[in-house]
């Protein structure tokens, strides 16, 4: 296979969501997955999410645009994926999983694939629907999240070569310990903050002194 | 080039003029208002507004003769009344009196100090409230007499509502009436202090009969969860769960019972109760009868808005004092807000602590207890314009309050009214590409929906012939496609 954006990576992307048990398998087996590729995928994912609350039509969208910025949703659908993925691999590796950070990046991120095409659509759709038939649409989005979590599911599943209750396992004590990073890193920037904080009260002190 | 400089510099120094000029204008006739005027969004921003009403004119008792001796000014007066002929009663508390000035408010008619008590010489103590019947009886509260005295025009008593009895009040009960008003089947409503079982309502002949629009308490499975955890002693310290006082009350012509009450939540400060003591208010999109949205904060002038008294005044419209920080919430029978004017304050035009809000000859006229004086608002254009639109959709004449909303419009560019207005207008005219604009900026979501359901018929079958010619050579295409792809394989093979 070619290198990160080369045209069977591509075909192979499309080929995995179509088949996830056999594309998962082969993109740990084989390297026919592609990492770069992934993370655009989430980037797309992202731009799409923030274009459905931007764009979906009036009838359906009760969301005040004042408070929609893209590069702020871009930069938590990041770091999310970033957490997620570092929270599993950690987990993962205590329990006999099979799968590298990479793979498990890999399995995130051509999982969002199902969930960007359908808000893209959705938001179409949006155009051309009343309110009566708002139903539709809640059920559109609501079949591409799944899809795109059954996706992910079974990616992980594949990637570690885990059964299915074994995988629910690790994925709840995945979110565990993703808490658990988010507490740490609050609690180092806040120490951090408070090391800066007596330095640069040295720091002030001797100005004022000198 | 040295020309063209010069030219530049006169144009720009006329532009600097001209937005000096304009904005200097702008800013004095905003200083002359010593209030705010603003209504919320959809979104529950505030939105600034022309001024609905401005002050027309400040009246206090030191303004009046009677029978050539000074009336005096007014001392803590507290309710305030229309009579069917048009004179003001208004109920002097602290003056144990009640003065009568005629409708233009300009001379004293008469004062009641004493009356005929039948064949006794009897007089107020502190009355609290004051109310004029259908038949020009006038009805007052009388504070601290604990009880409500009723006389006709020559200050004859006819009735005396003292002591009621009945098996729903406690032994002890003190009865201690503060609003009292009448329907014209010479009903009496009374407002009592302490007594949060809702509106004590009286026969004709004063006879007690029950309870009227009882406010229930709400307590949340939090809250129950908490008092179930709290020990005995605990309990006790803790606040009770007492259900809010009314605090004004009026009757509207179809017998409807308009009643403020304080809310500390901010969500309903306003009832309107139906001949059977329920609840019956549209509380519009918000869900928020209750005054201000935005209540965040700790000092006294945050919180939720206090409605201190309440006005019914035409087609459905009325309005709400809010003693906390001054200002007059005007609804509609929707519950939509219509605008919010008033402040506190020590300027003229503003209140120190407003009482009572009447609408006299269409001037919304507001008592002040602490100053004692009688405030009057007279409408602007644009209050006048929101009142009128808003008549005529009551009366459902949507289509010639048009003219109304686009003038509204033009001094407001952002009321949501106007535009929801408008749009509906342009709905029943048919016209839905215009009726979906204005829609959408008045953020009337159901109608919006509507008009684009006809839009779309609409599209759908002007270009009917289109798309179904569209779709069969889209369908011609994809079989040829297939059939060329199924060649081009063979001849591969």
């Amino acid at each position: 296979m070619g290198k990160y954006f080369s045209k069977q990576k591509w075909s192979y992307l499309f080929y995995t969501i179509s088949h996830p048990m056999d594309g998962y398998y082969w993109i740990r087996h084989r390297e026919y997955g592609s990492v770069p590729l992934a993370i655009l995928m989430v980037i797309l994912f992202s731009f799409s999410f923030t274009a459905n609350r931007l764009l979906a039509s009036f009838v359906v969208n009760d969301l005040d645009p004042r408070g929609i910025d893209m590069l702020y949703e871009l930069m938590g659908v990041l770091a999310f994926y970033l957490l997620l993925c570092v929270s599993n691999w950690s987990v993962t590796c205590l329990m006999n999983g099979e799968g590298r950070l990479k793979d498990i990046a890999v399995a995130i991120g051509y999982g969002t694939v199902p969930m960007t095409f359908v808000m893209i659509l959705s938001t179409i759709i949006s155009q051309l629907i009343a309110d009566e038939e708002q139903a539709f649409y809640g059920i559109l989005i609501g079949v591409g999240i799944a899809y795109g979590v059954i996706m992910m599911l079974i990616g992980i599943m594949q990637v570690h070569n885990y059964t299915l209750g074994k995988t629910l396992l690790t994925l709840l004590i995945t979110i565990i310990a993703a808490l658990i990073i988010v507490f740490l890193l609050l609690l180092l920037s806040n120490l951090l903050g408070l090391v800066y904080n007596f330095f640069h009260s040295i720091y002030t002190e001797l100005i004022f002194r000198v | 080039m040295r020309k063209l400089n010069k030219l530049k510099a006169v144009i720009s120094l006329c532009l600097t003029l001209v937005i000096l000029f304009t904005t200097e204008g702008i800013a004095a006739m905003a200083d002359e208002l010593p209030y705010d005027s603003y209504n919320y969004d959809y979104r529950k921003y505030i939105h600034f507004t022309p001024a609905p009403y401005i002050p027309e004119r400040t009246i206090t008792g030191l303004d009046f003769t009677y029978n050539g001796e000074p009336l005096g000014s007014f001392k803590t007066p507290q309710d305030m009344c229309q009579a069917p002929d048009g004179n003001i009663y208004i109920a002097d508390t602290g003056n144990n009196r009640i003065v009568v000035l005629d409708s233009a408010m300009k001379k004293v008619v008469k004062i009641i100090t004493t009356f005929n008590n039948n064949g006794t010489e009897d007089k107020f103590n502190n009355p609290y409230g004051v109310c004029v019947s259908e038949k020009g009886n006038v009805y007052v509260a009388d504070y601290k007499n604990k009880r409500v005295v009723a006389m006709d025009q020559n200050e004859n008593v006819f009735l005396i509502i003292d002591n009621p009895e009945s098996e729903s009040l406690d032994d002890n009960f003190a009865f201690n009436p503060l609003k009292v008003t009448v329907d014209y089947a010479d009903r009496v409503y009374v407002i009592a202090q302490n007594m949060f079982e809702g509106i004590m309502v009286f026969e004709s002949n004063g006879q007690f009969t029950n309870f009227f629009g009882t406010i229930n308490v709400e307590i949340s499975a939090w809250d129950k969860f908490w008092k179930r955890l709290a020990t005995k002693e605990e309990r006790a310290n803790q606040q009770l769960y007492i259900p809010t006082e009314f605090t004004g009350i009026d009757i509207d012509p179809e017998g409807f019972v308009y009643a403020s009450n304080i809310d500390a939540t901010g969500v309903q400060g306003v009832r309107r109760l139906n001949p059977r003591g329920e609840d019956v208010i549209k509380k519009g999109f918000n869900a928020n009868v209750g005054g201000d949205l935005q209540i965040e904060g700790s000092s006294d002038y945050s919180g939720a808005s206090q409605f201190t008294d309440v006005v019914y005044r035409d087609k459905g419209i009325y309005s709400c004092l809010d003693r906390r920080r001054g200002r007059i919430f005007t609804y509609d029978h929707e519950g939509n807000l219509l605008y919010i004017f008033g402040g506190r304050g020590t300027q003229q035009g503003t209140f120190t602590l407003p009482v009572a809000v009447e609408d006299i000859g269409g001037r919304l006229t507001v008592l002040d207890a602490t100053k004692g004086e009688i405030l009057c608002f007279v409408e602007t254009e644009y209050g006048r314009l929101i009142n009128e639109a808003v008549a005529l959709r009551y009366d459902g004449d949507e289509a010639e309050a048009v003219a109304l909303w686009e003038r509204v419009l033009e001094l407001d560019e952002n009321n949501e009214l106007a535009n929801t207005g408008i749009g509906k207008a342009y709905l029943t005219a048919g016209d839905y590409e215009k009726a979906m604009f204005y829609l959408e900026l008045g953020m009337a979501r159901e109608y919006y929906s509507i008009a684009f359901k006809r839009y779309r018929n609409q599209i759908l079958t002007e270009n009917a012939s289109w798309f179904l010619s569209g779709a069969a050579v889209l369908l011609v295409l994809w079989f040829g496609f297939k059939a060329w792809k199924k060649r081009k394989k063979g001849e591969d093979e």
